[in-house]
């Protein structure tokens, strides 16, 4: 277990589940039990490509038995304790439309047994969030206190939804020297209890469904941020000590629906209609800047919302887990490879900004 | 043409027109779970149009033979005199009728592609092409054989066949070319066609299409030749296309403002100034043509104002910023430039580069008017003005230096009015970060101590604020930054006090309490920036980070320069500065024979700790026994 400690450093780890296959789904033909890859260790997936097949290395692989439990104690236990500690933290879920991230994330849809053996990271996150916060307020005998808030965002065309009003119109992201990047004027909702915080997410989440429809809106094409703040209170010989922290559960957008932004490579940009605007003319020349010489250049064009609100948890100093969800037939060998890969590129994204300094005249 | 008038005709006419509304109108309403619908409806109007074009190609055709044998037959005798393998004029009957069912096959072929049937559009637009290939080009088909390429070169794009689509899109810039030279007649359009009499476009939307459509060409091949990684080719192609949009009036003004401010980024990694400073000048002004920017109270009032409002301050906040990189930039190549080896201005090289510059004047003048330049005949004159305002050639003395930082300056203070701390937190301290790098360049040029430790000073000013305010939770590394450049600007404070110094005889009280103020200031910084590495437990990490390995190794070996350096009349406090010092330079030193891979990444100042190391203990020695012997 020593090599598993090295990479405690690490920003980011990556938790693939392949998901059972189930008949009815669109993603298998009936009968086609081929699948295209195999668990070949805890650490390890691989993947059936022609001519020989490909190994890849994760922090751990879930494979098709894999209980929701066993989920939850590998990724987001370690992730809730440290909250408490006062360190941000979030959960990915990532992977194709069908591939199983609801069912990781949530549970079986319309879940509202709270006790079901089935149900996901998210509400099992509140319950142990919940059992140590009361755990702490007891042993601390009164001394400390905590406050807990939520707020349900989604992000949809690069716009910003929030999904506890349902009536509100686009909201802008900001940022505060205190408190990093927030959506202004999202609606924070208290929770005292894990019953009152997952009554917040599943308001939340049936607006989302609601919102599929009326405008049009699909909910895979859509990404999904529940964020909890934590505010500790620690009243000590007359010094008061707060410290807050975040968790954010992010449900990403169906994976198949990325492709346009991620790894698009030589795909040219189409200008023909007349409305059309060359904006990406703008991305070709941003491309060119990137094999520049390190000089100092502004680039314009800003990084999309999603990326902007959990900056921090791209890098930095925050503890982030993306579960890639995938599976396993054979006719979503193209998907699942892409998800794949882009679980492993996950693993190297970092916050790249590094100390400026000028090396000329250091010793004189 | 007879044909036009036939009642026949009006109906061919009107099915056009329909598929066309039906393509680009309607189809945008269709159903999720129908998405083409409207494509497909298209599709079958096209199809029975081209049924229609044959018919009326038979009975023309019958027509010709029975009335005109003879003029077929000079048609025959005119063939050696066409360009090789054309079997007749794309301005003849027979042109025009192949040109009309290529531009029904190319409407077809695009309407397959979009409907994600691309072997079928392929075929359709090689049809297509096969087509018109037979003709000349003429006024009538240049503009199909133009957009057929465009789409071909799309296709094989997408089909990771990049050299393909370079082909097809380069044949296409050629023949546009040609044209122009050898004809440069506003050439028909493909809708123009399938007009009735009257009703055809104007000779000035005719231009308009024609001339976009080699636009779309031009921004193709940039993205060809980005993908092929001709990276010099694929900005000139942007240049181009950025120039013809303005030209030919085809722009959104704010897109285009920003396209342009970041091909100016592209110019300054490139080191061309001037024309980085051409595109922010013309980015400037045509930022300006987006409208006036909605006051707050408009803002309030509709959540239009208030998103164009946003808007517009954003996108001309952003141009600052790269008038802001541009300034810098220009200086710190300039500061490179006329550096010597302990990073001092250099008298003899800023004589030399002067002379020099005199004599290139007179070049540069003339390779400055054959660059391209971009404006319309609105918009050169603003541009060109705005352009004077700042030099683009590398400043040589302070007064230079001075002139360009101004500029700089005062980006900088229409930057920040935008990207206010409230609000846009890391934009604001970017945008200071490069303020205070436009001091630090801004000193090297200054020859007084004094007056470049006063630059220095207003560098931690800005900083020094913001950095203690800061979340560290939140903003970790840039934390980490205005700590390192403040310690950085603290210990080049102590270095510019400690020379003036030197050339006093005996340094004052109060020369030694700010110089060690200065020393202490900076250890604190190199010190915070340390602690933020420490793990949550507060330990230092055995084997650090690639990214901070340099950094923090430079950290401990600049306290320990500093520790050396307070001055202290007391003997017990000497050592004890002198011991923590030695402690620092032994870190250094131990760290690099733990991970013998540090060693390349921090040579000189190991090289340093080692010596220091052997000879610090001497020193700690002979103070304490001269403090054992006073006893």
């Amino acid at each position: 277990h020593e090599s598993k400690r090295q990479s405690d450093g690490d920003a980011i780890k990556v938790f693939v589940r392949v998901r059972p296959l189930t008949q009815g789904t669109g993603l298998m033909t009936d009968g086609d039990h081929s699948l295209c890859l195999t668990v070949s260790s805890p650490h390890t997936v691989r993947l059936h490509c022609k001519p020989e097949p490909r190994t890849f290395t994760y922090d751990h692989v879930a494979d098709m038995d894999t209980s929701q439990e066993e989920v939850f104690s590998s990724v987001a236990k370690n992730i809730v304790e440290s909250c408490m500690n006062g360190y941000n933290g979030t959960i990915f879920a990532y992977g194709q439309t069908g591939s199983g991230k609801t069912f990781t994330m949530l549970g079986p849809s319309e879940l509202d047994n709270f006790s079901d053996e089935l149900r996901g990271v998210i509400p099992r996150s509140f319950e142990y969030l919940f059992f140590l916060i009361n755990r702490e307020v007891e042993r601390s005998g009164g001394m400390k206190s905590f406050l807990c808030k939520c707020s349900f965002i989604e992000i949809y065309n690069e716009q910003i939804y929030d999904l506890l009003d349902s009536v509100s119109t686009s909201l802008f992201l900001r940022e505060d020297i205190k408190r990093g990047v927030f959506v202004e004027g999202a609606v924070e909702k208290y929770a005292a209890s894990a019953a009152e915080a997952y009554q917040v997410l599943s308001m939340g989440w049936r607006n989302r469904r609601v919102a599929s429809t009326s405008m049009n809106r699909e909910s895979s094409r859509s990404h999904a941020v529940f964020t909890m703040t934590l505010e500790s209170k620690e009243t000590g010989q007359e010094v008061v000590n707060i410290r807050t922290s975040q968790l954010n559960l992010v449900d990403l957008a169906g994976s198949e629906r990325q492709r346009d932004t991620h790894a698009e490579g030589s795909r040219l940009k189409e200008a023909s209609s007349i409305n059309r605007s060359l904006m990406c003319l703008g991305q070709v020349i941003m491309a060119l800047m990137d094999v520049s010489n390190g000089k100092n250049r502004h680039i314009c064009y800003r990084d999309s919302k999603l990326t902007f609100l959990l900056r921090d948890s791209l890098g930095g100093n925050a503890k982030t887990y993306i579960i890639a969800n995938v599976h396993p037939g054979s006719k979503c060998f193209g998907e699942t490879l892409s998800t794949l890969q882009f679980a492993q590129r996950a693993k190297l994204i970092k916050n790249k900004a590094m100390v400026n300094e000028d090396t000329q005249g250091n010793v004189r | 043409m007879a044909a036009n008038q036939s009642s026949e005709w009006r109906t061919v006419c009107e099915k056009f027109r329909l598929a066309q509304e039906l393509s680009d109108v309607e189809s945008r309403k269709d159903p999720e779970n129908n998405p083409f619908r409207s494509k497909y409806k298209a599709r079958d109007l096209l199809k029975e149009i081209h049924c229609s074009l044959k018919k009326i190609q038979i009975e023309e055709e019958g027509e010709a033979d029975n009335e005109a044998d003879s003029e077929s037959r000079q048609t025959v005798d005119k063939e050696p005199e066409n360009e090789c393998g054309k079997s007749c004029s794309g301005d003849s009957p027979a042109g025009l009728r192949e040109a009309r069912l290529a531009v029904v096959q190319y409407y077809l072929g695009v309407n397959h592609i979009e409907t994600e049937e691309l072997s079928a559009g392929e075929q359709h637009l090689m049809t297509c092409m096969k087509l018109i290939d037979k003709c000349t080009t003429t006024r009538e088909n240049v503009s199909l054989f133009i957009q057929a390429r465009n789409q071909l070169g799309i296709l094989w794009a997408g089909r990771d066949e990049v050299e393909k689509a370079q082909g097809f899109l380069e044949i296409a810039e050629s023949m546009y070319l040609l044209y122009m030279r050898e004809d440069g007649q506003p050439p028909l359009d493909l809708q123009d066609f399938f007009v009735v009499e009257g009703e055809e476009l104007s000779q000035q939307e005719k231009i308009r299409r024609f001339e976009m459509a080699y636009t779309h060409t031009l921004y193709y091949l940039a993205q060809v030749y980005k993908n092929l990684q001709q990276y010099e080719r694929a900005g000139q192609y942007c240049h181009s296309t950025l120039q013809r949009q303005l030209e030919y009036k085809q722009f959104v003004p704010l897109e285009w403002a920003i396209n342009a401010a970041t091909l100016s980024q592209y110019y300054i990694t490139k080191t061309r100034y001037m024309e980085a400073r051409h595109c922010l000048a013309a980015a400037s002004v045509i930022a300006t043509l987006a409208g006036e920017i909605p006051s707050e109270a408009a803002a309030k009032e509709s959540d239009a104002e208030c998103e164009k409002r946003e808007e517009l301050l954003q996108k001309r906040a952003e141009i600052a910023r790269c008038w802001i990189k541009y300034c810098l930039n220009l200086m710190q190549d300039a500061k490179k430039l006329l550096e010597d080896n302990i990073g001092e201005l250099d008298l003899d090289r800023q004589e030399e580069l002067k002379r020099a510059r005199r004599n290139e004047e007179e070049e540069k003048e003339k390779g400055r008017k054959s660059a391209i330049l971009f404006g319309s005949s609105d918009t050169f004159d603003s541009i060109c003005s705005l352009e004077e305002r700042v030099s683009s050639m590398l400043p040589l003395d302070f007064e230079e230096a001075r002139s360009i930082f101004l500029v700089g300056q005062s980006y900088v203070a229409q930057a920040k009015e935008y990207f206010a701390i409230d609000g846009h937190v890391t934009d604001h301290i970017e945008i200071l970060q490069d303020h205070s790098a436009l001091f630090k360049v801004l000193a090297f040029f200054e020859q007084d101590l004094e007056r470049r430790c006063k630059m220095h000073k207003r560098r931690v000013d800005m900083l020094e604020p913001i950095c203690k305010d800061l979340n560290a939770q939140y903003y970790l590394l840039i934390c980490r930054q205005l700590q390192f450049e403040l310690a950085e600007t603290y210990y080049e404070m102590m270095d510019l006090k400690l020379s003036v110094a030197d050339k006093q005889d005996q340094p004052d009280v109060h020369t030694i309490k700010k110089f060690n103020h200065l020393c202490s200031s900076s250890m604190k910084y190199y010190q915070m920036f340390l602690d933020s590495i420490r793990s949550p437990e507060g330990k230092f990490p055995e084997k650090l980070e690639d990214d901070l390995l340099r950094p923090a190794l430079v950290a401990r070996f600049r306290v320990a320069r500093l520790q050396s350096k307070l001055i202290s009349s007391n003997p017990a406090t000497q050592m004890e500065n002198l011991s923590h010092s030695l402690e620092s330079y032994n870190f250094v030193v131990q760290y690099c024979e733990e991970n013998p891979e540090a060693k390349t990444a921090v040579e000189t100042e190991l090289e340093l700790s080692i010596e220091m190391v052997s000879l610090l203990p001497l020193k700690i020695n002979r103070i304490r026994s001269n403090i054992a012997s006073c006893n």
